[in-house]
């Protein structure tokens, strides 16, 4: 093995320069020509090239195996994409040429969709439909079908037009390889787990998440204990302590996240540090996202934005609910006629915090009203430009189509 | 580990890639703007990727604004083939490599096209004589 003992960026770039080469055969051998096209040499190069580009993401940027919806998603539509883009390239005909452009744009907008931008996807289809519409009329009117023709049987310098890009696609891809390690210590690659590349922080990790529906099963399962014969007293304490368990159960797991005023588990350690006893004061969330200004390296991504905000303000409301529900519960148990469906309508409230809290997703839930508001608020200049180059180019194209000099 | 930027980013890079190898290798006018629109979608699939990570909407605006350009694009463009087409009658852009630059050698397609032989057309052996045409049948079209 020691002859192949390559470092990382070696590796990476060897990988990188045989999917590039492996693509420019493809399209030599694919792209139209007279003679010498050879079409099942030229698939087969390009699944090469495809599964050693599959096999760099995969090794480099990490396998998406955990989120079994949405990595069978992506890939769905990502190999749409690029194999419905690589017809449009070979495709003699135009008209078909057309067809696969239209599913390159459904594969580009089920990725938009995978991206949290369903108004973008929406605005895609509608407007492309119609570009893909008028190209088709465009097509049938001025190519001639009978025949070969130059303009579709022959490519332009397939060999060094392919190289051109391929060569484009591997420097950027190893550009993003570069950038994705430039963060990381030069530990030589031992911890994988660490060598995922830095992105902006979530408004909740995964562990969060899993924490707070766990605190969710928690208190139904406190909820629950309420119920039962409340008829004598000694029946309300049993109620009551049985209610206890299961809510400071859940109260351990929701403190772990939004902080709590003092801890419920085992009582701190005469040596925790300043910042231990933060973090068991404000729980993570608050620690992660309420940053005044970056100050390490490692905060340098983080979130100053309203969903990041509306997230620390919904953590402190559940700190401050679950406070009081204890209380409430059980001064509502010990009065002369306890009210069940009271105390556990507060129970339900504290739950319904907790579930939102879990639900909040990194971009607003409402796509299409923040984007105008974006639009209008902070890119009013380019709306405008925008606005008048459509018009500019109205007239341009009316203008160029003009017949000079034919009376009708 | 789900799916991060890095991957969105590479399918965006693959994309651009592959239009740009259609846009300097076909010579279809109608071709080459349709992968030149690819590579756009490219350049969108990046700055939704980088909206989404970011936790903003700033790139999905800017994609918007990708989309109207696109439209502009493709109005003038398809004006223009339409006024190169009534001077050439073709779609070829080696029509019009007399507009290339200063001391490069124009390129000569010296391969001859193949030439697609047609299956001629099924016909019924005629049965009987043929009629002789007579001095009275004036007209027969």
């Amino acid at each position: 093995m020691t002859l192949f003992a390559l470092t990382k960026t070696q590796e990476a770039g060897g990988q990188i320069a045989l999917a590039a080469i492996l693509g420019v055969v493809g399209f030599f051998l694919l792209l139209p020509r007279p003679r010498g096209r050879f079409v099942p040499g030229g698939i087969a190069a390009l699944i090469g090239s495809a599964a050693v580009f599959g096999a760099m993401v995969y090794s480099t940027f990490g396998n998406p195996a955990s989120d079994v919806v949405g990595s069978v998603l992506f890939w769905l539509f990502s190999a749409g994409a690029l194999i419905f883009g690589t017809v449009l390239v070979v495709q003699r005909n135009p008209a078909r040429g057309a067809i696969a452009f239209a599913f390159v744009i459904l594969s580009t907008c089920g990725l938009f969709l995978l991206l949290a931008a369903p108004f973008l996807m929406a605005a895609t289809i509608i407007i492309y439909a119609g570009a893909i519409i008028v190209t088709f009329l465009f097509v049938l009117m001025l190519s001639h079908a009978e025949g070969p023709s130059d303009e579709n049987d022959r490519s332009r310098e397939p060999l060094s037009g392919g190289f051109a890009g391929f060569a484009f696609v591997g420097l950027v891809l190893f550009t993003l390889y570069q950038t994705s390690l430039a963060h990381l210590p030069n530990d030589g690659g031992k911890d994988k787990e660490q060598h995922t590349p830095h992105l902006p922080m979530a408004v909740l990790t995964p562990e969060e998440r899993q924490t707070l529906a766990n605190a969710v099963v928690k208190l139904d399962e406190a909820e629950k204990a309420l119920d039962g014969d409340i008829g004598s007293h000694t029946a309300r304490d049993e109620r009551i302590v049985a209610f206890d368990k299961a809510f400071t159960l859940a109260l351990n797991d929701l403190s772990d996240v939004v902080g709590g005023p003092y801890t419920f588990g085992p009582s701190p350690q005469a040596g925790t540090s300043p910042a231990q006893t933060a973090q068991i004061r404000d729980g993570s969330l608050h620690q992660r996202l309420f940053v005044k200004k970056p100050t390490t390296p490692q905060a340098k991504l983080y979130r100053e934005d309203q969903q990041a905000l509306e997230a620390i303000e919904r953590a402190a409301r559940i700190r401050g609910l679950s406070e009081g529900t204890f209380k409430k519960v059980e001064d509502n148990l010990q009065r002369d006629t306890p009210d069940v469906s009271a105390a556990k309508a507060e129970v339900r409230k504290l739950r319904d915090e907790v579930v939102i809290l879990h639900g909040m997703g990194q971009l607003p839930a409402r796509n299409v009203a923040n984007l105008g508001f974006i639009l209008y608020a902070d890119h009013l200049l380019a709306v405008e430009l925008a606005g008048t180059l459509l018009l500019v180019a109205t007239i341009g194209a009316v203008a160029v189509a003009h017949r000079k000099g034919v009376t009708q | 580990m789900n799916i991060t930027l890095w991957h969105f980013l590479a399918v965006a890079a693959a994309l651009f890639g592959i239009g740009l190898v259609g846009f300097l290798t076909r010579r279809n006018l109608i071709t080459m703007f349709l992968c030149a629109e690819m590579m756009l979608q490219g350049v969108a699939i990046n700055f939704v990727a980088f909206a989404r990570y970011h936790g903003n909407l700033h790139g999905q605006v800017f994609v918007l604004f990708i989309l109207a350009v696109a439209a502009c694009e493709a109005g003038v463009a398809l004006a223009l083939f339409l006024s190169l087409y009534r001077r050439r009658r073709s779609l070829d852009t080696s029509d019009w490599q007399e507009l290339r630059e200063l001391g490069v050698p124009p390129t000569v397609d010296t391969e001859p096209l193949e030439v697609v032989k047609e299956e001629p057309l099924p016909t019924l052996t005629p049965a009987g004589a043929r009629p002789q045409p007579t001095a009275e049948e004036v007209a027969r079209v």
